[in-house]
């Protein structure tokens, strides 16, 4: 059994209402992560979960040419590192869900 | 070079002399000071922006895109401090200082740092108004 660490950050963290936790998964991938553990844990939140994190089309997570989950502009940090979905986590994983980051509106 | 990110910004001139110091070579100082405008694109009055940051990805970002305007521009020393949490309409919000021995140099890497900050550094920020609040994506 794989003990991971997921940390939120910006509209993430306000939509969960938490910094960090943890998930103990066994054999799962980054999307088993995204799109089954975060989402089963946080039930009432799991919709507008998916559609901050994925493209969704009419509420269902679309799939890419090669049958990947499409992140929306969210970058996925694994140990400094920005793996495929299809990732495997492995005991002691950090992993970190990034939203945008500013841009040009930057004050300035 | 120095990334720091914290609630609380240095003061300015402990910056500039820090960077002055570190090579007899320095004969020009360049500064960027990001500051919360008061009013947002929309016109709307702004109260406060919110600052989180992934730090620890946040300060190896900033240390990499130091060290590649340092190759690419030859600069003698660079210092980056941003702030996180509160900050009010008005309040500085981050230091740049850039030390090179000629002022093309300085102005042109200051300019690169900052727009890179801006694409590739993990610090959010929430638009407080007196209207309400939104997180400023890039999307």
């Amino acid at each position: 059994m794989a003990k991971v660490k997921v940390k939120y950050f910006g509209r993430l963290r306000e939509l969960l209402g938490i910094k960090e936790e943890d998930y103990y998964v066994d054999g799962a991938t980054l999307a088993d992560l995204l799109l089954k553990h975060i989402p089963e844990r946080h039930g009432d939140k799991s919709k507008e979960w998916k559609e901050t994190v994925f493209v969704t089309v009419r509420g269902e997570v679309a799939i890419n040419a090669a049958g990947t989950p499409m992140l929306k502009n969210h970058f996925i940090l694994v140990k400094g590192r920005t793996p495929e979905l299809t990732y495997r986590l492995e005991d002691g994983d950090e992993v970190a869900i990034l939203p945008p980051v500013g841009g040009g509106n930057y004050e300035g | 070079m120095k990334v720091r990110i914290s609630e609380n910004l240095s003061s300015l001139n402990s910056l500039i002399n820090e960077v002055k110091g570190s090579s007899d070579e320095v004969g020009a100082i360049i500064i960027f000071i990001g500051v919360v405008r008061g009013r947002n694109a929309g016109g709307e009055k702004v109260l406060r922006l919110e600052y989180e940051a992934y730090e620890e990805a946040a300060v190896k970002t900033l240390e990499n895109i130091i060290s590649d305007i340092k190759d690419k521009y030859g600069i003698l020393d660079a210092i980056v401090e941003h702030k996180i949490g509160s900050a009010e309409a008005g309040e500085d919000t981050m230091y740049a200082v850039v030390a090179s021995k000629h002022r093309d140099e300085g102005f042109k890497s200051l300019i690169e740092l900052i727009e890179r900050l801006k694409h590739e550094v993990p610090i959010w920020k929430k638009e407080i108004t007196e209207k309400g609040s939104r997180w400023i994506e890039n999307v």
